[in-house]
């Protein structure tokens, strides 16, 4: 017998590659998304910090936003905050 | 001068009161007036006599029914002249004596022996009716006295009432008399019952005449009242007995139709009251529990519309009769539901059962008159029996909707499948736990999905439509997202395809998912032949560059594939493969037979999956490998061959993968994966009771988390995920009352 593949359908399933499960600031794992959105993905992206920990871009921009004193440093390591750019 | 006046007057209204009677008798009555007035005074005493005289004559002849003698007008002109000489007074109790002396001479013709009552009760009506034709003439003679004496003096009778106050006291209240007539009246009701037929004019006319001298109500009613009393009480302990409730509801309403006749016919209308309550209170009203006891179920099973819809109508007429047959409603709900569900043999058909069993109780709700209360016990009931076993409803409806999605489900227009999905809403609607439902559903959508099974794009997204309408956004936002991702991964793919410009043999197609919207898989390492693994390489690659952060995981479990098998020469086949099923068949371009502990080694495929898919190639109704041992069971001696001889009488073959067994550890999956979720979810409310209330004790904390849960769930259980919490620090005991919990921030 003699048999070719012709196609191939896979499935794939995408994860973020974060050093932590879950996001420091909402609690929320990051497979999910921030608690103001609906979709994990392109819409409730995740970035990550200069100091290595990583955050729902939401979650960290309401944090630096919000917080006049500590504002500009991570919530996690208190180091200044500084997105690092791949 | 003032018998001029009087006399006028009296001819005014005689004149009015005649007009409305006869018109030849109200001439001849105002020429007579005239008259009158010439008529000089003469002696008193002798004119009252000789004018008496003739009346006394043609009274007489009235009572004995021959002709008078002397003309109605000149006795008329006489009772006027003696009214005129104001004798009034006397010639009233001239005719008074007159009358009884004739009633009491009756009285001895009614109160012979006679043995037929008919003819008794006839001659009585013929006694009656001859009474009131010489009443009507002997008023017509003395209409002067009525109009002038009885007039000005309210106590005394009029001549009319004068003839029935005699005829009641002399002849109806003698005792024998009453006697018979009572009795014969309702010996003729009586046989008239019992579907004889009677003269019903005879009845009618007797009964008018005790109504008319006003013993209708203390002579007659009270004993037909008793006499119907007895017999309905009778005829409903016996014919319960002997009859099917059907026969007897339709015998109960012939009864209420044949009272109602009688009432129009002859019955005065003040009897209805208490008649029809004694038929309705004897033939039902007593009798509710055993009618319902003995038929409802028995109408129910056969759907006997009509009688249920008498049936309710009848009890609708008690106090409590509408209230009993729901309880008996909703009983017989749960009754035949339980039956449905709870067995377990009875799984492969239980929906189908379901369905037929709601559209059932749909028609019957029509016998309900628009009862909502009936609508509630409807719903209750359902409610009630369908969570009687747990989980198992939830279950089967997921999967009763994935069998009419899926591809090849050939049941019907896109119209008539949302009309089953619409039905199928209805049975989820009264589901507990639809978390169950949830984790099924999503299951098999992903399968339908994954493996290109879906019958219609639009039915799928009609039916996550309804579930949202039925149960919000949160529920569907999940099912929604994996809808999401297969838009999603057609627009990665497109982009993939461009960057790769050359076309290869191998054409790839990856479905990208995201992980929380999708049932978990689990992920395997399996050896792929490089031609596979170096496309798949590239994919990732491409995937990683488009999307920075994040990586890929293969989930071989849900590949599958498009492949040509050359079998022998001129027998060429398209096989739809699943990707393990082509892995293992790849390696007999190598050799014929292989053992299995060859396939193993060369796919590393996981042991159960590997036996799966070596049993759907060698044991499945597609023989394309036969096995060295006997039977279904693959073991790790078996040697696979390639079956040379394969035909198939299609150029296109799907193999499917072996279902059962794959199913029963997928429930065990997908069940074990709901109680999980449902842990969280009760350690999620308690901490959210916990934060916000800071310290509460135990009884207060389980019962505000069973008031949030949507799943029902014991206190024991409840109990155990607060010792968890404790043990993780998210509560503990407070020191003084260990009864009691703080929340620790
Ligand atoms: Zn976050
Ligand atoms: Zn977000
Ligand atoms: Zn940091």
């Amino acid at each position: 017998m003699k048999v070719t593949i012709k196609g191939y359908t896979g499935v794939a399933v995408w994860k973020w590659v974060a050093n932590d499960d879950t996001c420091g600031i909402c609690r929320m794992p990051f497979d999910s998304c921030c608690n103001d959105c609906k979709y994990p993905g392109d819409d409730c992206p995740l970035v990550w910090g200069q100091c290595s920990h990583c955050f729902h871009m939401h979650c960290i921009m309401k944090w630096v936003n919000g917080n006049q004193k500590s504002n500009q440093s991570c919530p996690m390591c208190r180091q200044a905050w500084k997105i690092k750019e791949k | 001068m003032m018998s001029t006046r009087t006399s006028e007057q009296a001819a005014k209204k005689l004149g009015i009161m005649m007009s409305s009677r006869s018109s030849s008798n109200g001439q001849a009555a105002k020429r007579l007036i005239i008259r009158n007035l010439k008529v000089a005074p003469r002696n008193e005493e002798d004119n009252f006599l000789s004018l008496w005289k003739h009346i006394d004559e043609a009274v007489r002849a009235i009572h004995e029914s021959r002709p008078v003698s002397m003309s109605l007008e000149l006795l008329y002109q006489s009772v006027e002249n003696i009214c005129a000489e104001k004798k009034s007074s006397m010639l009233y109790s001239a005719l008074r004596q007159l009358c009884e002396e004739h009633i009491r001479r009756e009285v001895p013709k009614l109160t012979l022996e006679m043995n037929d009552q008919i003819e008794y009760l006839k001659l009585l009506n013929r006694h009656w009716e001859d009474h009131c034709s010489h009443m009507v003439m002997i008023c017509q003679i003395f209409l002067p006295l009525d109009r002038g004496y009885v007039l000005n003096n309210p106590l005394i009778l009029s001549i009319w009432d004068l003839g029935l106050d005699l005829f009641k006291n002399y002849i109806i209240i003698n005792k024998t008399v009453q006697t018979r007539c009572i009795s014969g009246l309702l010996t003729l009701i009586d046989s008239e019952r019992s579907g004889e037929l009677i003269d019903r004019s005879l009845v009618k006319s007797l009964l008018t005449m005790l109504y008319k001298l006003q013993l209708y109500q203390p002579i007659f009613e009270t004993e037909f009242i008793k006499s119907s009393e007895k017999l309905y009480s009778h005829e409903g302990e016996s014919l319960l007995q002997t009859f099917e409730i059907p026969e007897y509801l339709k015998h109960v309403e012939k009864r209420l139709n044949e009272e109602n006749n009688r009432l129009l016919h002859y019955l005065h209308p003040s009897t209805r009251q208490p008649l029809i309550n004694c038929v309705e209170r004897n033939l039902i009203g007593e009798h509710v529990n055993t009618i319902l006891q003995k038929g409802f179920d028995n109408l129910m099973d056969d759907k006997r519309l009509d009688d249920l819809k008498l049936l309710y109508n009848l009890l609708s007429r008690f106090l409590n009769g509408v209230e009993q047959l729901k309880n008996f409603y909703s009983q017989y709900i749960k009754k035949r539901g339980r039956d449905i569900v709870i067995n377990p043999e009875k799984d492969n058909t239980m929906i189908q059962e379901l369905l037929d069993f709601k559209e059932k109780l749909d028609l019957i709700s029509e016998c309900w008159n628009n009862n909502e209360k009936f609508t509630h016990a409807l719903k209750d009931s359902f409610e009630h029996f369908i969570n009687q076993r747990s989980n198992k409803p939830a279950e089967l409806i997921a999967k009763y909707i994935d069998t009419k999605l899926r591809a090849g489900n050939k049941e019907a227009t896109e119209e008539e499948l949302d009309k089953i999905l619409d039905k199928i809403m209805v049975l989820f609607r009264f589901i507990h736990g639809k978390d169950v439902f949830e984790a099924f559903y999503k299951k098999d959508l992903a399968k339908r999905l994954l493996v290109g099974k879906s019958a219609s794009v639009d039915a799928e997204k009609s039916m996550l439509s309804k579930l949202k309408q039925e149960c919000g956004g949160v529920f569907t936002l999940k099912l929604e997202g994996m809808f999401k991702d297969m838009e999603l991964s057609k627009d990665v793919m497109s982009a993939f395809e461009q960057q790769l410009q050359i076309k290869t043999s191998l054409s790839i197609y990856v479905n990208v998912l995201t992980l929380t919207h999708w049932p978990s898989y689990t992920a395997s390492n399996i050896i792929l032949p490089p031609e596979m693994s170096q496309l798949q390489e590239k994919f990732t690659e491409f995937y990683k560059k488009k999307y920075s952060g994040r990586n890929l995981q293969w989930q071989p479990s849900l590949g599958h594939c498009l492949v040509k098998g050359h079998i022998s020469p001129g027998n060429n086949k398209e096989f739809q493969l699943s990707l393990y099923q082509t892995l293992v068949l790849l390696l007999y371009n190598a050799k014929d037979d292989l053992s299995y502990e060859e396939i193993f080694e060369s796919t590393k495929i996981e042991e159960n999956e590997l036996k799966r898919t070596l049993q759907s190639l060698a044991c499945g109704k597609v023989p394309i490998l036969t096995k060295s041992s006997k039977g279904v069971d693959v073991h790790s001696e078996d040697i696979f061959k390639f079956n040379k001889s394969f035909t198939h009488k299609l150029y296109r073959i799907r193999i499917n993968q072996v279902q059962l067994k794959e199913t029963q550890e997928e429930n065990q999956s997908t069940n074990e994966k709901v109680f999980q979720d449902r842990q969280y979810q009760v350690d999620a409310a308690i901490v959210r009771i916990m934060k916000m209330r800071k310290s509460l004790p135990h009884n207060l904390l389980v019962t505000e988390v069973v008031g949030q849960l949507k799943f029902s769930i014991k206190p024991a259980d409840i109990k155990k995920r607060i010792e968890s919490l404790i043990e993780r620090d998210y509560l503990a005991r407070d020191e003084q009352n260990p009864n009691q919990y703080n929340y620790l921030a």
